[in-house]
This record gives structure tokens, C-alpha cells and sequence, in this order.
């Protein structure tokens, strides 16, 4: 019997020392600093003024953000699921690219998209360029102005307006 | 009275406008010369009501008018003189009677100073410039008038440019006390001098443009438009360039975030046309020399243009916060109707001339590595730029809350990802394209012309592997290309001054000023590669190696941090001149334990916002920037500081002033006729008087 009761009493001891050791380990391993809040503020938007990234701005409301992420963080949450109960409440207009897939794609890829038809447009022009030298440096030699009949015609023109 | 001479005056000016775009047009179909002196007289005069109108405005704003609402909506008795002045452009419609101004007196200029040279572009020229300055006098006069006045009628307060009947005017004391100030924003050097120059820059554009559209009116398609706008554009791109730089400088110390870029799309409004600008500026040469890219050329003209334009109507008319606002501003309908009818004018100018086959290249590209198919190539890039950067800013929020009804910004992080290939493929062509020729260039040649400048950029490279200890592969692939355009023009610069040194027997400094005389666009230009090359290495560097942090501190405290010590030694409440109350935390910044300077970063308060200013100490290295965000509000004891390292910043501003000085070398007129020769004519006419 008194060998259980002491088996007892080591056994509260310790819990009683694991219960103060938890949450000083938990400080020293995952204390929230304001340099953790502001990395992920850093990728949203002031819910006030414009364009204005969420870890920089001064007002109330972007306080009371970067608050809510502090707790969060607190709490466990990773950067990925802060930004996203950020955005289910808010809309995609507090992050500086859109979560929603397609807004996402229309965002990312369209410019790209644009380039793309840019590029092909400049590179078939400038193949038509290549493959017309041929023929132009038979029919004219590099350099020599319009033909004396466009410039003729050209002329006439003119002369017909000013009539 | 100030209003009324404000009010008249801009009238006036209104229908001088209007009188010259219609007296020009009849004019330059009937080559009626007195038509046409008549027209440009009355654009001239433009310039002269309206620097009447604007001083009217400027003594309101001196000599504290209340009553009129403009000057009661920036000022107030506690506003020194100086911010008094430069409150003529801190609201909107004090900048577009500001911005009306700064083109009616660039058109006078461009006007006088072509008149005889290019007598069969001026009708249309006047055309042109006279209608954007009616449409931005229109705006002052029917939209947003600066001379509006408050009135009492009944118990209700009115602003109005005309006197409401049964009106009665304020009490002067009281429209003092209830008087706005100036929004402290713009109370900064950078901010003082910056829309000035974003305004000169702009309005400079409409000159080629005019130009541009006057030679596609009048049928004279020759070289002769771009030789009289070439120092016009330059003059604009310089002054947008400052603009860019300034605003830059502005963010870095009054906004309180550490950088100085931060793709706003207010920014990007001014960044636009500076890109299609640059672009054309490029573009316009091969027209020069080689009489290509005619129709290309008469695009980027009207692109910049029209990119100015937009740029305007999408900062002032709301569009960037919201589409809807756009709908309910006074002025969004307006400006986009004039952007629209300015846009398919032009291009249908451009189509009826193509299709007349009067836009035909008199060359063609026979070389994928010649000069002008690099300069084809770096256009292409730029325009990439601009379409990247336009989707980014305002086609993609417009689009998204037009047809998916959801409101979204692109930061930073779309720009960071989009952008930085584009930048990379400019800095190439930037390094390869000065070493080509013009018609065609071997890849051998070429090759061994990039032999040096490699080599060079090689050894930077080692060097910063071994004394900076930068391994960072993009950082250093960065460097790379960036230096690599430096080096291009420095050893361009370099072959040039050794030629002459060859020739002429010159020594270093007389080959080197010789050389820039002798061809100062193509010298000034690699002094503005220089320029962006250094640029380029202050954004890498600022941009990839910042550190940060955020702490709170008791007085006494001290925080490490990237090599420096920051201590915390006080707090000062005080209150400024003008009002403001100012809290100031006094900090002593050291590295290795020796002291580097005593900061005080604050805030200001203001009735209507706080205001977070910096302290910095500044090195060519790098900025040690701090900010005051936050204190223990009863006793001060602790402070919260957020800590900037931010390496090289300072190239960004220096290699800003280089650039501006490449461009005034650019700019410089070259003499036409040598010295020798003026003085042999005054001698001979010398003679000839003393004949007769």
C-alpha cells in the first residue's frame, strides 16, 4: 500500500512539473514575434486604404489584422490557412494575388498570353522580312528609296490636295 | 476679383483654344497663311490667359481667400507661404488648371520655336495641341473649377463659380477656422517638386504626338517631324524620368514602409507612358537613320500619348479604386470619351496613310543581329512591359469586378513574378545592342566586340564572391547582366576616345569631351545606360538583400540586428510651427561599438492623419532605416521600431542623377554650323553693311 502511494506521489510530482515545463517549452519554441505576424501581413492588402500592404499601413483597422493573425498564429494556424480565412471572409482583394482559381489564371496567365501572341506577331514579322530579302535585293538594291512611280503617284497626289 | 479674373481668363483662354483648332484646320486646307498666323497667335495667347488665370489662383492661395473653395480645401492660416504656393497642384482642380498651364506653354514653345522650319505641320499642329488644352481648360471650366466660391443660400452652404441668387457670402473668420490645410502628404520636398515634374513630362509628350498627327494630316511623311520633336521628347522623358525618381524618393521617406516601389497602380500610371516613351525614343532612330519602322514609330507616338492620357483619366476619375467610383466621378466620363475619339482618330490617320502606301519603309531588315532588329526586339520587350504591368494595374481589377463582380488588387507579388524576365531580356539587348552596327553585323564581330565588357563583368563577379561573400545565384546572375550594359558603354566610350587619341594625337580628357561634343545623343545615351545600369544594381541589391524586423523597446534597450545596434534613449512629445504634434524617439545606432549617428525617427500628427517619417543613416552601402510605429502611451518607457537594412539603396537615387545628366547630354542642342564658319558670315556681313 505505501509502495503505491508513493508511486502515487512521484507520479503527481512529475505531471506537476510537466504542466510548468509545457507552456515555458511552448515560449521558448513558438513564441509569436511581431517579425512572424508581419510576414504574413506583408502579403495582404489594408482592408481601408488602397493598395496598401497590410504590414506597413498605420490605421485601426489594419491594427486589429494583424492582431487577428497574431492570434491565430497563436493558435496554430499556418500562413496558408490564415490567408485563406482572411480571404473567405473578405474576398480576394486582400491579397496581392487571387486565391480563386480562375480569377488566379486570369490574373497569372493572361499577361503571358498577351506576350505570347506580341512575340509571334514581332517574329512573323520579322521572318517575312528574312524570307522577302531574296527577292527585294533581286528587284532593288538595299538601301534605294520607293520606285519613281509610287513617289510619282505620291506626288501627284499631293499636288491634286493642295489644288 | 481673384475669381472673376480667374474665371474670365480661363474663358478667354477656353475660347482661344477652340478659335485656333478651327482657324488652323481652314487654314491648312486653303494655305491661307493669315488664317494660319491667326491661329497660332490665338494659341500663343492661351498661354498668357492662363498664366493669368493660374496667378489668380496662386494670390487666392497667398493672401488666404477662403471664400473660394479651392483654397479653403488645401490651405488653412496655420500653412507657411511656401506650401501655400505649392498647394496650386494638391488637389485636383488645382492641378489640371496647373497641368492646362504647362502645356499651353510648351505648345507656345514647340510653336515659336518651329514656326519657320516647319511651316506645313504648324496648322495642324495647332490642331492638335489647342484640342488637348480645350479638353483639360473644358474639365477646369465645366468639371472642376478652382474658382468656385462658397455662398450662403438660406441656411445652406454652396460652392459655385457663378453667384446663386438670394446669395450672401460667408463669414471670412469662420471659413478660416473651418478651413482643411494641405494634405500632409504633400508636404515634402520630393512631393513639392515631384507632380511638377510628372506634369512636364507629360504635357511634353503631347508635342511629338501633335507632330506626329500633323505630319500624318498634312501629308508630310518625311523624317522632318521627328527631327523637330526629337529634343521634344527627350525634354519629356527627362522630365518623367525626375518625376519617377522624385516620387520614388518621396515614398522612401514620408509613406513609412522602407522601399521606394511599390507597383501601385498610381505609380504605374506615370510608368507607363515613360516605358512606350523609352520605347519610341529607341524606335524613332531607326526611322533616322534608316527610314524603317515608319508606321511602328506613328503607334509608340500615339501609344505615349495615349498612355498619358489614361494615365491621367485612371488616377483622377477613380477608376483604380473602383470601377463604379470611375462611373460616378464628374470627370471619368469626359476624359475617357477624349481618350477614346484622341485614340481612333489617330489610328484611323494612320490606316487611311497606309493605305495610301505613303508609310512604306524605305529599308529593310536584312540582319537579325544588326542594331535595328535589336532596337525592334527591345521595343517588343518594352511593349511586353507595358501590356504586363497595364494587366497588373487596371485590366485585371477592371475586368474581374466588370465580369466576375470581384473586387481584386495584384501586388507586389504579380509584379515580382511577371516582371523581372522582361527586365532581364532589357538589360541584354541594353549590353548587345550598342556593340552591333546598323544594316548588319556579323555574330562573330559582335562576339568579339562583347569579349572586353565580359570579361569585365567576369572579374565584378569574383570580386563580390570574394569580398561580399554573395553566393546568391539569382543575385548574382542579376549583377551580371545589369553590369554587363554598364560595361558596354563605358568600353564603347572608351573605343571612341582611344580612336581619336589614335587620330588626332588627343590626350585622355580632350579625346573624351571631343567625343561627347561631337555626338552627344549617342554619348548621352550610354551615359543613361550607365545611369539604369546603376539603377539596376541598387534594386537588386535593396530588393533581394532587405532585412527587417519589428521590436519593442525600453528606454536604455538595445536591439541587434543584421551587424548594427539600435539603442532606445528616449522620447520627446512636442508640438511644430504648424500644428502638428510631433513624436519624436530618440535612438543612437552603432556597429562593432563605435557610434554611427543619433536618429530621430516620428510621427507627426495631423487633424486628419498620422504620419510615420523615418530616421536613416545613410551610406553608400547601405540604409539603416527606422521607424517609430508605435510607444507606451502614458510614460514612453518602451517604443516599437521597425527596422530597415536596405543594402545599395542609395545607387538607385545616384544612378538616377547620372541618368538625368546622360539626358541633359543628349538633350544639349549640337551647334549646326561650326564656330569657324559663324564668325566668317558676321564678318562678311559685316562687309556687306558697310558696302551699303
Amino acid at each position: 500500500m505505501n509502495r503505491f502511494k508513493n508511486t502515487r506521489t512521484i507520479l503527481m510530482v512529475l505531471f506537476a512539473l510537466l504542466a510548468l515545463a509545457v507552456p515555458a517549452l511552448a515560449q521558448d519554441g513558438g513564441e509569436v514575434t511581431a517579425d512572424d505576424v508581419n510576414a504574413i501581413a506583408k502579403k495582404m492588402y489594408c482592408p481601408v486604404c488602397e493598395n496598401i500592404p497590410l504590414d506597413v499601413c498605420g490605421t485601426a483597422a489594419c491594427d486589429q489584422w494583424r492582431d487577428e493573425i497574431r492570434i491565430q498564429l497563436e493558435q496554430g494556424f499556418t500562413e496558408d490557412a490564415i490567408i485563406s480565412d482572411f480571404v473567405s471572409r473578405y474576398g480576394d482583394r486582400v491579397v496581392g494575388t487571387p486565391q480563386d482559381p480562375t480569377l488566379r489564371a486570369l490574373s497569372l496567365v493572361t499577361p503571358w498570353l498577351i506576350g505570347a501572341l506580341v512575340v509571334i506577331l514581332a517574329g512573323f514579322g520579322l521572318l517575312r522580312w528574312w524570307r522577302g530579302r531574296g527577292t527585294r535585293a533581286a528587284l532593288a538594291p538595299a538601301g534605294a528609296p520607293a520606285s519613281d512611280d509610287d513617289y510619282r503617284a505620291r506626288l501627284e497626289r499631293d499636288l491634286q490636295g493642295r489644288r | 476679383m481673384l475669381a472673376e479674373i480667374g474665371l474670365v481668363s480661363t474663358f478667354l483662354a477656353f475660347v482661344m483654344a477652340l478659335y485656333a483648332i478651327v482657324i488652323a484646320i481652314i487654314g491648312g486646307r486653303r494655305h491661307a497663311e493669315r488664317l494660319i498666323v491667326s491661329a497660332r497667335n490665338a494659341a500663343l495667347l492661351t498661354s498668357v490667359l492662363l498664366l493669368v488665370a493660374t496667378g489668380a489662383l496662386v494670390a487666392a492661395l497667398m493672401t488666404e481667400q477662403y471664400q473660394l473653395s479651392y483654397v479653403w480645401s488645401v490651405s488653412d492660416p496655420a500653412t507657411p507661404p511656401f506650401y501655400r504656393f505649392t498647394a496650386l497642384w494638391g488637389s485636383q482642380k488645382g492641378s489640371i488648371l496647373f497641368w492646362s498651364l504647362l502645356m499651353s506653354l510648351f505648345a507656345s514653345a514647340a510653336l515659336l520655336i518651329n514656326w519657320r522650319t516647319h511651316r506645313r505641320l504648324m496648322p495642324y499642329v495647332i490642331a492638335y495641341t489647342m484640342a488637348t488644352l480645350a479638353f483639360f481648360i473644358g474639365l477646369v471650366l465645366f468639371f472642376e473649377n478652382p474658382f468656385e466660391r462658397w455662398w450662403l443660400v438660406g441656411s445652406e452652404a454652396v460652392s459655385t463659380a457663378l453667384i446663386p441668387a438670394g446669395a450672401a457670402a460667408p463669414a471670412a473668420d469662420r471659413l478660416a477656422e473651418t478651413a482643411n490645410g494641405l494634405n500632409p502628404l504633400l508636404r515634402h520636398f520630393g512631393m513639392i517638386i515631384h507632380p511638377p515634374m510628372l506634369y512636364l513630362g507629360f504635357v511634353g509628350f503631347v508635342i511629338p504626338f501633335a507632330f506626329a498627327m500633323a505630319a500624318l494630316a498634312s501629308g508630310d511623311l518625311s523624317t522632318n517631324w521627328i527631327k523637330a520633336t526629337r529634343r521634344w521628347t527627350l525634354v519629356a522623358w527627362l522630365f518623367l524620368s525626375r518625376g519617377l525618381l522624385l516620387g520614388g524618393r518621396w515614398a522612401y521617406d514620408v509613406l513609412g514602409w522602407g522601399g521606394y516601389w511599390g507597383w501601385d497602380p498610381v505609380e504605374n500610371a506615370a510608368f507607363l507612358p515613360w516605358l512606350i516613351g523609352t520605347a519610341f525614343l529607341h524606335s524613332v532612330m531607326i526611322q533616322e537613320k534608316r527610314g524603317m519602322l515608319k508606321v511602328w514609330n506613328m503607334f509608340l507616338v500615339i501609344g505615349t500619348f495615349s498612355a498619358v492620357i489614361f494615365g491621367t483619366f485612371a488616377t483622377r476619375s477613380g477608376l483604380i479604386d473602383s470601377v463604379h467610383s470611375f462611373a460616378r466621378s464628374e470627370i471619368g466620363f469626359p476624359m475617357f470619351f477624349f481618350w477614346t475619339i484622341i485614340s481612333l482618330i489617330s489610328a484611323g490617320l494612320i490606316v487611311w496613310r497606309w493605305n495610301r502606301g505613303e508609310l512604306k519603309d524605305d529599308h529593310r531588315f536584312v540582319n537579325i543581329l544588326s542594331r535595328e532588329s535589336l532596337f525592334v526586339l527591345n521595343n517588343v520587350v518594352f511593349v511586353l512591359l507595358f501590356i504586363a504591368i497595364f494587366w497588373g494595374s487596371f485590366g485585371a481589377p477592371v475586368v474581374s469586378e466588370l465580369f466576375m463582380n470581384e473586387n481584386i488588387t495584384l501586388g507586389t507579388d504579380y509584379f515580382l513574378r511577371v516582371t523581372p524576365p522582361l527586365f532581364v531580356a532589357l538589360y541584354i539587348l541594353m549590353g548587345i545592342a550598342p556593340l552591333s552596327a546598323w544594316g548588319a553585323t556579323s555574330l562573330r564581330r559582335l562576339g568579339r566586340s562583347l569579349i572586353v565588357p565580359l570579361a569585365l563583368t567576369a572579374v565584378l563577379l569574383v570580386a563580390l564572391v570574394i569580398t561580399q561573400h554573395t553566393t546568391d545565384p539569382g543575385a548574382l546572375f542579376g549583377y551580371g547582366i545589369v553590369s554587363l550594359a554598364g560595361f558596354v558603354a563605358l568600353y564603347e566610350t572608351y573605343r571612341g576616345a582611344t580612336a581619336r587619341r589614335k587620330s588626332l594625337g588627343e590626350s585622355w580628357p580632350r579625346a573624351v569631351v571631343a567625343l561627347f561634343a561631337r555626338n552627344r545623343r549617342r554619348y548621352g545615351g550610354y551615359v543613361v545606360h550607365l545611369g539604369i545600369t546603376i539603377i539596376g544594381i541598387g534594386v537588386i541589391g535593396s530588393t533581394l538583400f532587405q532585412q527587417q524586423t519589428q521590436r519593442t523597446l525600453t528606454v536604455g534597450e538595445t536591439l541587434d540586428f543584421g551587424g548594427y545596434s539600435l539603442r532606445y534613449d528616449g522620447f520627446t512629445d512636442a508640438i511644430a510651427e504648424d500644428g502638428r504634434r510631433m513624436q519624436i524617439a530618440d535612438v543612437t545606432v552603432s556597429r562593432g561599438g563605435q557610434e554611427l549617428a543619433r536618429l530621430r525617427p516620428r510621427q507627426d500628427i495631423y487633424p486628419t492623419m498620422p504620419m510615420t517619417i523615418a530616421g536613416s543613416y545613410s551610406t553608400l552601402e547601405a540604409d539603416y532605416y527606422v521607424l517609430l510605429v508605435g510607444w507606451e502611451e502614458t510614460s514612453a518607457q518602451s517604443a516599437t521600431f521597425k527596422v530597415y537594412i536596405n543594402p545599395l539603396i542609395n545607387l538607385v537615387w545616384w544612378g538616377g542623377v547620372i541618368l538625368i545628366l546622360g539626358t541633359l547630354i543628349g538633350t544639349w542642342p549640337t551647334e549646326t554650323v561650326p564656330a569657324q564658319l559663324r564668325q566668317a558670315a558676321v564678318v562678311v556681313n559685316g562687309r556687306a553693311r558697310a558696302k551699303a
